[in-house]
C-alpha cells in the first residue's frame, strides 16, 4: 500500500527533466580523465515530524567519459517510503475512521486531529540511462530513457536534447523533449472521482488500472557573461494528460452551518468510514509553463549560485521559487556550503477545505495539502572534503518547514477554530562518495 | 687651481658622494629598466622566436591543465615528437594556466616530452587567436603557417599525422 | 512579458561580451557547472516533486571549459 503523496514515478520524469542537463554536455567536462568511471554514491534520508513520511533512498550515479566528448551517464535508486500524510478529510471534535484503500480494514484518527491516512511501507526501483554525444563541432545530441516501479506505480520515459554552441562556446542553446508514460494501479483499485468512500469489502466504487501521459518540453540558453560568471535561462512547458487524481485523497462532506463532518453508522455487522467522504477529483489534463534563471559566479574562491524559478498552470497553481547556494572553501580540500530555498504557491482553482453538504458537487475538487496555498522555507549546509585520491565525500542537512496557508473565506462554522492543514517539518539527510576509477 | 676646475672638481665629488649613498636605489632602477625592456621584448615573444627553427617543422600546441581534451592530446604529441625528431619535428606546448602549479599537477599526471613555453598572461594565444582550447599550429620547414587544428579528435590522429608527415618530407625551398 | 523580453534580448547582447577560450579555467571548474551535484539535484527534485505542485524546469549544460 502505497502513498501517492511521493508519487515517485512521475517525479522520475521531473527528476529525467533534471537529468536533461544533469547529463553534462561533453565539454563542459572539467579535466575529468578520459575513460574512467565516475560513480557518486549517496545514502539519502527524509523524515517528517510527527509520524508522518519517512524516506530512506540509495542512489548511485555513474558517468563515464569516452573518446572526444562522447559520454555515457546512469543512474539507479532505491528508495523505502513509510508514514502517512493529511488525506484530505477535515479534523473533528470526535474521532474518525475511514476505510483503508485496500478496502481490507479500517483505520481511526483521534479527535481534534488533522486525519492521516493509512500508514504504508512502500519500496520503488528506478533507473535512468542517459548518452551524449558531440556532432559537426558545435552540436551535441543526447538521448536517454528512465524507468521506475514500486507496488502502486510504474513509470517509463524517453528523452532526447539538441545543443548547439556559438560565440566561440560563451553561447549554448538547448532544445529538449521528453516523454513519460506513467500508470497508477492504486491497492483496491482506482475510485471513482467524487464517490462516496464506502464501508470494509465493498470495492464496487473502484476501477482498473489508469495511466497518463506527460510531454515535457525545456527550451533553454546558457551564457558566459565573464571569466568569473555564467547565466542560464530555460522556458519550460508540460502536458499532462489522463489519470491526474491521486486515488487516496478524499474529501470531508461538511454541514453547511457547522463545519463538521456528516456522521453515518455502517451497516450491522460491518466496519467502515464514521462519516461521508469522497474521493478527490481532478481535471484529466494540465499545463505548465515555467521560466527559470540561474547565475553562478565565481567570488575568488567562493562560488555563489542563485536561481529563481517561477511556474504558472491552468490549474490556476503559480509558484514562486527562490534559491541560493554560497560554497566556501575550507583550505586547500574541504568546502561548506550554506543553502536556502523559499517556494510559495497559490492554490489549485478546485481546491478546498470540503464538499458541503446539500450544495451540488463540483467537477472537481480536492483537499489535497499540496494543492493549496503555501510557503516553503528550506535552510541546509553541506560539507564536503576532497581526499588525496581526488574523490570527495559530502554530508548535507536541510530543514523544510512547510506553511499552508488558508483563507478564512474557504472555511466553515467549527473549521474556522481548527487547524486546517498540519505545517510540514521535515529534516533531509544525505551522505554522498564520488570517487573515479 | 682656477675657480672654474675647483668648481667642477666639487660638483664631482658631489656626484660622486650622492651615488654613493644612493648607490641600492640605483642599482634597482637600472635593474627595473632592464627588466621592463625585457618584459617589452616579451611582447614581441622572444620565448617563441621561430626563426629559430628555420628548416624544421613546427608544431606549436596551446594547452591548460583545466583543458580536458589536452589529456588525449599529450600522449600523441609525446609519440609525434618521439617518432618524427629525427625528421626534424619541433613540438613547443604553450601553457596558458595562471598559476604554475596547476601546470605542474597536470603534469605530474600526464608528464610532456617537448618543449614547454609558459605564458600564464596569455600573450600567445591572442597574438595567435587561439580559437578553442586546445589549438594547435603547424609550420612548414620554411616558417609558413600551413595549417590550424581547432580541438583535438582522437578520430583525427591518422589525419593529423598524415599532415605532419607530409610536411616532414617537403624540403625547403631554397632560396 | 515586456520585462521578460528585454532582460533575454539583453542576455543575447552579453554574447558581445566575450571570455577568449584560454580564459575559461575558472568556468572549467567543477563546482562552476550549471550540473555540476547531479545527485543533490535530482533527490531534491524529488522531494520536492512530492511535497509542492511545481516541479522541473531546470536542467541543461553550457559554461564550462569550452573546450574542443
Amino acid at each position: 500500500m502505497a502513498n501517492n503523496d511521493k508519487r515517485l514515478g512521475v517525479a522520475l520524469a521531473a527528476a529525467t527533466c533534471a537529468l536533461l542537463g544533469g547529463a553534462r554536455s561533453a565539454p563542459a567536462a572539467a579535466a575529468d580523465d578520459e575513460d574512467r568511471w565516475e560513480i557518486e554514491s549517496a545514502l539519502l534520508y527524509y523524515g517528517e515530524s510527527d509520524d508522518r513520511v519517512q524516506d530512506a533512498s540509495l542512489s548511485v550515479f555513474a558517468k563515464r567519459d569516452f573518446d572526444d566528448g562522447k559520454l555515457l551517464d546512469f543512474s539507479i535508486t532505491a528508495d523505502t517510503l513509510t508514514g502517512a500524510s493529511p488525506s484530505g478529510a477535515t479534523a473533528l471534535d470526535t474521532p474518525q475512521t475511514f476505510t483503508s484503500p485496500s478496502g481490507d480494514d479500517t483505520y481511526r484518527t483521534a479527535a481534534g486531529e488533522i486525519p492521516l491516512d493509512d500508514t504504508f511501507l512502500d519500496t520503488r526501483y528506478a533507473v535512468s540511462a542517459n548518452w551524449t554525444q558531440p556532432f559537426a563541432g558545435l552540436y551535441t545530441v543526447s538521448a536517454g530513457g528512465s524507468f521506475s516501479d514500486e507496488y502502486d506505480y510504474t513509470h517509463a520515459g524517453a528523452n532526447v536534447r539538441l545543443t548547439r554552441d556559438f560565440n566561440q562556446r560563451n553561447t549554448t542553446l538547448s532544445a529538449a523533449l521528453a516523454y513519460s508514460w506513467d500508470e497508477s494501479d492504486p491497492v483496491g483499485g482506482v475510485p471513482v472521482g467524487l464517490s462516496q468512500m464506502l464501508d470494509e469489502d465493498d470495492l464496487s466504487n473502484r476501477g482498473d488500472a489508469q495511466t497518463k501521459d506527460i510531454v515535457d518540453v525545456v527550451i533553454g540558453i546558457a551564457q558566459v557573461v565573464n571569466r568569473t560568471t555564467v547565466v542560464r535561462v530555460n522556458y519550460s512547458y508540460s502536458d499532462s494528460s489522463g489519470y491526474l487524481n491521486d486515488p487516496y485523497k478524499i474529501l470531508s462532506v461538511v454541514d453547511p452551518v457547522t463545519g463538521d463532518t456528516i456522521a453515518r453508522t455502517p451497516p450491522p455487522g460491518e466496519d467502515g468510514p464514521s462519516g461521508i467522504y469522497r474521493f478527490d477529483n481532478r481535471p484529466d489534463s494540465r499545463t505548465k509553463h515555467g521560466l527559470y534563471a540561474e547565475a553562478r559566479t565565481w567570488l575568488g574562491g567562493k562560488v555563489l549560485s542563485l536561481s529563481y524559478r517561477f511556474m504558472t498552470d491552468d490549474w490556476e497553481i503559480d509558484s514562486h521559487t527562490l534559491e541560493a547556494h554560497l560554497r566556501w572553501p575550507i583550505g586547500a580540500t574541504s568546502y561548506v556550503e550554506p543553502h536556502l530555498r523559499y517556494y510559495t504557491q497559490t492554490a489549485a482553482e478546485f481546491y478546498r477545505v470540503s464538499l458541503v453538504d446539500g450544495e451540488p458537487l463540483p467537477q472537481y475538487a480536492s483537499a489535497d495539502y499540496r494543492l493549496a496555498e503555501f510557503d516553503g522555507v528550506t535552510a541546509g549546509l553541506k560539507f564536503g572534503h576532497e581526499t588525496s585520491g581526488g574523490n570527495e565525500w559530502s554530508v548535507r542537512v536541510e530543514y523544510y518547514k512547510q506553511k499552508g496557508k488558508v483563507s478564512d473565506s474557504l472555511l466553515i462554522g467549527n473549521q474556522l477554530d481548527r487547524e486546517t492543514i498540519a505545517d510540514l517539518n521535515a529534516i533531509i539527510a544525505q551522505f554522498s562518495y564520488r570517487f573515479r576509477f | 687651481m682656477s675657480s672654474a676646475r675647483a668648481n667642477a672638481l666639487i660638483r664631482w665629488s658631489l656626484l660622486k658622494s650622492a651615488v654613493a649613498r644612493t648607490r641600492f636605489l640605483l642599482l634597482a632602477l637600472l635593474l627595473l629598466a632592464t627588466g621592463s625592456a625585457t618584459a617589452a621584448r616579451a611582447g614581441a615573444d622572444p620565448a617563441l622566436d621561430l626563426a629559430r627553427y628555420r628548416g624544421r617543422v613546427v608544431l606549436v600546441d596551446f594547452w591548460a591543465s583545466w583543458c580536458s581534451p589536452c589529456r588525449s592530446s599529450i600522449p600523441w604529441l609525446n609519440a609525434m615528437q618521439a617518432k618524427y625528431a629525427g625528421q626534424g619535428l619541433v613540438i613547443i606546448g604553450v601553457n596558458v594556466d595562471k598559476e604554475r602549479t596547476d601546470a605542474e599537477r597536470f603534469l605530474a599526471e600526464t608528464p610532456i616530452h617537448f618543449e614547454v613555453v609558459y605564458d600564464p598572461d596569455g600573450r600567445l594565444p591572442a597574438q595567435y587567436d587561439v580559437p578553442v582550447m586546445p589549438s594547435s599550429f603547424v609550420f612548414d620547414r620554411s616558417g609558413a603557417l600551413v595549417v590550424r587544428h581547432a580541438g583535438f579528435l582522437n578520430a583525427k590522429r591518422a589525419e593529423y599525422e598524415a599532415t605532419l608527415r607530409d610536411l616532414l618530407l617537403a624540403k625547403e625551398n631554397p632560396g | 512579458m515586456r520585462r521578460l523580453f528585454t532582460f533575454l534580448s539583453l542576455l543575447a547582447l552579453t554574447g558581445c561580451a566575450q571570455v577568449a577560450p584560454w580564459e575559461r579555467d575558472v568556468l572549467a571548474r567543477r563546482e562552476m557547472q550549471l550540473d555540476g551535484a547531479p545527485l543533490d539535484a535530482a533527490f531534491d527534485d524529488h522531494i520536492y516533486f512530492s511535497k509542492e505542485a511545481s516541479s522541473g524546469g531546470r536542467g541543461f549544460g553550457g559554461g564550462g571549459c569550452g573546450c574542443n
